[in-house]
């Protein structure tokens, strides 16, 4: 029925834009959500995405959800609102190939030679991305409809580079895909991802405002404070005040 | 009371009555030196009762930590314990000097300084009397060290330290939103003549030594002037 | 097209740290000097503002101060077999840009190298033998003495403002220093920075096992301080995000806080950044240089003539520079002919990471970025090598400076790299890991060595550089060897679990190792096998002198930039008392 429902909504919206992150939340995510202790808990938000189709996201929200998945330490990658993080990297400069090397002649190296696909992120993610959706259309079950084994399965199949993925190797599109889900996790807030900073709660990192002079000196002392990113504001925005010129 | 307090007569009130508990509070107490462990039990002047040891500081900052503004006695309200406390001590060991705190502070027993400074710590006071307002130039100056620090004076933003908008940062640095204008300049002049020294890493000391008086009187105001809705606002993550 | 600008006594190639130092020094006395930076000016206000600037995302993952790889990367292959690919991510070193260059973004690790690393060769024909080393190795001798650079030394740290306890002051031994150093005149100009939790654990196994532990020389300082230039810096507040950021409070030793202030001030000095230096100009003879040609931010060509040549880019821009510019033979390793590209080296860093059980708290985001604890004991040739079979060794320390989450979440082997596991791993471990490093030296060997890439080209459509490097056997013997020494401090320290990674081949370019890159324009008393003279004087164009890590010969088992600003401090004697009373060679050939 749940399938039914998603094939629904494509339907009627296509290609559009906006896919709720909050119905694909896991049933596990969703228990662990509704008994988890503030502040750990995250309501899943609707993700306005700028990248990623609605089919592309339905993977990504599932794939991500697993790499990094919700337990009794709290919320997953999806509560955490990774797949959004990388839907906004994606569809920006860095998804373009932002400090990214892209004069050719292409050819394969060797691993220590780094990445030399000429794919830029956005790239490789619609190629990886299109390639995966078929494969899996054609053995009947989409990535998201699975169950968490099968899903751990097909992303370990990724990860040892058995697919070829419309001309990515499966393991370099997995690779790229567990960097971002990372860096989405543990991020500054302002940049779509760590919601709330739960992970930076979890781990016990203080974030951006950072002056440890008076506390660094007692040793083995568990610092305490709530983190603080660098969006934070009391006027919600940074520095910026139009009420004040900024010039003398 | 603290309507009264905000006018002249009543800042002329609160100082006398100020006075009069300080004597009273001489008179009662000769004070102890200041301990030097950490345990109280050992040390503690067992003298004088919480609420009696509390009373003097009610006498100034208000009930409520509201603190006197033009008396230049600071807002305590909602200041982080740990800091509140490092004051207490320090009024006490000399690195912070002032001739009514430091009897204060020698009087109170360790369990005392921490009880107080978690009691002004949990506490809520409403805000007095936005600062006066002062003109365009300094309003912009003043944002302009809080936000984003001066390049010829090697002084940094405020804000690194002492948190967006100045709502203060646990563990490092307190709140200077809403806290009194003539308070916050007392306290980097005495950074600045080095009366003051309980600074982290000379920090403020360095800062102050680059500040002249128009700066001062240009940050300190833009502070006071972010009060109580700057804190109300600052979102609670 | 080419628009010719008026002649100006020195044009300085980069305004990093040794730009700004040479800029100020010559400009002061009297010369007009112009200094081309190839990237965007900056300061620490309004530029370096936090919070901003405590953003790992930008700084450390997408390497936001870092040359721009889009148009100039390098290119890497391990052996000369293969072809060489762009490196098209930074990420194994990190050559930084714009104004202060590459220091912006360093850590503060203000080491001095030891007198044995400056005559590495002859000491250990000397100690060990005149066979002991592998006939693979070009190690040689710098053309300088310890006691040549130990004023110059002296003066950098006093410009800095470095931060440390002085173990050996004019041959006398002092307590909590480094027992291993080469003599100073005198103490640091600031004590050490206060300890943190690792490097006292540290502190306590390592003298439990004999070794001598000392606190680790850091330009964040430790408290105010007001350099002989008359800037005042301010004390470090252990913000944990140094690396790959700059700094915000005045408390990091910078060309922008020590020096840039004063330079800028000069109207002697002029800085034109978005500058591009393509090549550095030699009149029909080869062996005079008339200036340079550079590209603006808006792709305007000029000509600046000059009749001082100094290229103070990073260490492989150096190289890539002479390269372009025709000035000494480029090193061929077939028959190991010619200078230019010879003898790059690196630095072989292993590491060894320990995990403690839950009641041992960490708060690895607590720290500068060179507060650290650390032994020499195993540096260098401070321990007898006889029979080991490699020469060189590395300091060991606690001396991670930061606890910034997308990189750092250390976990156990045997630990999946992603699910539950994972994510129970990482939170488990955060705050009760401590990792050390052990920094080894690097040799030169005639197989590594850059050129110039015959296919890959930068946006302005010169050739870029090319680097053949893997790291000799030399160094993972080095390697393997100090880092079970490291693992029993380790232990000794009452971790549970401790994991020695010792440095194996082959090297790779897609993991951070280090940013000290070394050799290529390597200096030394014979033009056969250097590339200029101890005064870092160009041997074949004697009005250019390069100055840099490029300069080494071999690399230490020490962080490079303390060496370096001796160096620099070292040239500027040499130019202001010698070669501008009376331009030409300081050194005949």
């Amino acid at each position: 029925m749940a399938r039914v429902t998603r094939r629904s909504f494509v339907t009627t919206v296509g290609a559009a834009t906006v896919v709720p992150a909050a119905a694909l939340l896991s049933a596990t995510a969703q228990a662990v959500a509704a008994t988890a202790k503030s502040p750990l808990t995250t309501e899943p938000d609707r993700i306005t995405y700028l990248f990623f189709n609605a089919e592309q996201a339905f993977f990504i929200e599932a794939a991500c959800e697993r790499l990094i998945p919700a337990d009794e330490s709290g919320p997953g990658a999806l509560g955490a609102g990774v797949p959004n993080y990388i839907d906004k990297q994606l569809g920006g400069a860095w998804g373009a190939g932002e400090r990214l090397h892209r004069s050719g002649p292409w050819q394969a190296g060797t691993p220590t030679q780094g990445y030399q696909l000429p794919f830029t992120p956005a790239e490789l993610f619609h190629a990886s991305l299109r390639a995966i959706n078929r494969d899996l259309a054609a053995h009947g079950t989409p990535f998201h409809d699975m169950v968490g084994e099968a899903q751990d399965a097909y992303l370990k199949s990724l990860e040892s580079g058995a697919h070829d993925l419309d001309g990515v190797p499966s393991a370099i599109f997995f690779d790229v895909l567990l960097k971002m889900t990372v860096e989405g996790f543990f991020s500054d807030p302002v940049y779509g991802g760590n919601r709330n900073m739960v992970a930076w709660r979890m781990i016990g990192f203080p974030g951006a405002y950072a002056d440890y002079f008076e506390a660094v000196d007692k040793h083995g002392v568990k610092f305490e404070r709530e983190p603080m990113s660098l969006a934070e504001d009391a006027h919600g925005h940074i520095h910026v005040r139009r009420d004040i010129p900024a010039n003398l | 009371m603290n309507a009264a307090w905000r006018t002249r007569a009543g800042f002329l009130v609160a100082c006398a009555l100020h006075a009069a508990v300080c004597v009273a509070f001489a008179a009662s107490t000769p004070a102890p030196p200041a301990p030097k462990s950490s345990s109280s039990k050992t040390a503690a002047p067992a003298t004088v009762s919480d609420e009696a040891a509390f009373a003097p500081c009610v006498a100034c900052h208000g009930a409520q930590g509201e603190g006197l503004a033009a008396a230049h006695v600071p807002r305590l309200a909602g200041q982080a314990a740990e800091y509140l406390q490092k004051q207490l001590h320090n009024y006490a060991d000399g690195t912070r000097d002032s001739p009514i705190m430091t009897n204060f502070a020698k009087a109170l027993s360790e369990t005392q300084r921490a009880k107080f400074a978690a009691r002004y710590a949990s506490m809520s006071a409403p805000f007095l009397a936005e600062a006066a307002p002062v003109n365009a130039v300094m309003l912009a100056r003043g944002h302009q060290l809080a936000y984003q620090g001066d390049e010829t004076k090697r002084v940094q933003a405020c804000v690194g330290c002492h948190g967006p908008d100045g709502i203060g940062v646990p563990h490092a640095a307190p709140y200077l939103a809403g806290q009194s204008a003539e308070y916050l300049a007392g306290a980097l002049k005495a950074f600045q003549q080095g009366t003051r020294k309980n600074d982290a890493g000379q920090l403020m000391r360095s800062v102050a030594q680059r500040l002249d008086d128009a700066d001062i009187a240009a940050v300190t105001g833009y502070f006071a002037g972010l009060s109580s809705s700057t804190h109300q606002s600052a979102t609670p993550w | 097209m080419k628009q010719r600008l008026k002649e100006v006594d020195v044009v300085v190639i980069g305004v990093g740290m040794v730009g700004s130092i040479i800029a100020k020094e010559l400009a002061a006395a009297g010369y007009k000097v112009v200094g081309l930076e190839r990237g965007q000016t900056r300061f620490t206000v309004p530029e370096f503002q936090s919070p901003a600037i405590h953003d790992e995302l930008r700084f450390d993952v997408r390497k936001a101060l870092m040359q721009d790889n889009t148009r100039e990367p390098v290119s890497f292959r391990n052996q000369a077999s293969q072809v060489a690919l762009p490196v098209r991510r930074w990420e194994s070193f990190l050559p930084g840009t714009g104004l202060g260059g590459s220091m912006v973004h360093w850590n503060g690790q203000t080491y001095r190298f030891q007198a044995n690393d400056f005559q590495l060769a002859s000491r250990t024909r000397e100690r060990y033998g005149a066979n002991f080393l592998d006939p693979e190795l070009t190690v040689q001798d710098w053309g300088v003495t310890y006691d040549d650079l130990e004023p110059h030394y002296d003066r950098f740290e006093y410009l800095l403002g470095t931060s440390g306890k002085a173990g050996n002051i004019k041959g006398k031994i002092q307590p909590g220093g480094d027992p291993h150093e080469s003599p100073r005149s005198r103490e640091y100009p600031t004590p050490p920075q206060k300890e943190l939790f690792q490097g006292a654990l540290f502190r306590k196994a390592a003298s439990g096992l004999g070794y001598h532990p000392f606190p680790q020389p850091s330009s964040n300082l430790s408290q105010p301080y007001t350099n002989p230039e008359g800037l005042r810096l301010n004390a470090c507040v252990f913000c944990g995000f140094c690396e790959r950021h700059a700094c915000e409070h005045f408390a990091k030793s910078v060309p922008q806080t020590v020096i840039l202030p004063v330079l800028l001030a000069n109207s002697n000095f002029e800085l034109r950044t978005g500058c591009q230096v393509q090549r550095i100009n030699l009149d029909s003879t080869k062996k005079h240089a008339t200036g340079v040609t550079y590209i603006d931010a808006v792709g305007r060509e000029f000509e600046q003539p000059a009749s001082l040549v100094i290229t103070s880019a990073f260490a492989l821009n150096n190289i890539r520079m002479l390269l372009l510019s025709g000035i000494g033979a480029p090193y061929d390793p077939a028959t190991g002919q010619g200078v230019v590209g010879r003898n790059y080296a690196y630095q072989t860093v292993s590491t060894v990471a320990s995990f403690f059980d839950d009641d041992i708290i960490i708060n690895p985001f607590m720290a500068s970025g060179a507060s650290g604890t650390v032994i020499n004991d195993l540096a260098g040739d401070n321990f007898d090598h006889s029979g080991l079979g490699f020469i060189g060794g590395g300091y060991i320390g606690a001396v991670n400076s930061n606890g910034r989450p997308i990189q750092y979440h250390p976990t156990p082997p045997g630990t999946p790299t992603w699910g539950k596991g994972w994510k129970q791993a990482v939170l488990k471990h955060y705050n009760h890991s401590v990792m050390f490093t052990l920094h080894g030296s690097s040799v030169a060997q005639k197989q590594n060595f850059c050129d110039l890439d015959p296919t890959y080209r930068d946006a302005w459509g010169q050739p870029l550089l090319r680097i053949t490097f893997d790291f000799p056997q030399n160094d993972i013997k080095m390697a393997a060897h100090a880092t079970a020494k490291a693992v029993e401090i380790g232990k000794a320290m009452g971790a549970k679990q401790v994991v020695g990674n010792p440095r194996k081949g082959p090297y790779t370019v897609t993991q951070y190792q280090s940013t000290h890159n070394t050799g290529g324009t390597v200096m030394g008393d014979n033009p056969k096998t250097s590339v200029v003279n101890r005064y870092l004087q160009s041997w074949d164009v004697p009005n250019v002198f390069v100055i840099g890590a490029s300069n080494y010969p071999q690399n230490a088992s020490w962080n490079p930039t303390g060496t370096l600003g001796a160096l620099t401090y070292w040239v500027i004697d040499a130019l202001k008392e010698k070669y501008l009373k009376n331009p030409g060679r300081l050194v005949s050939a």
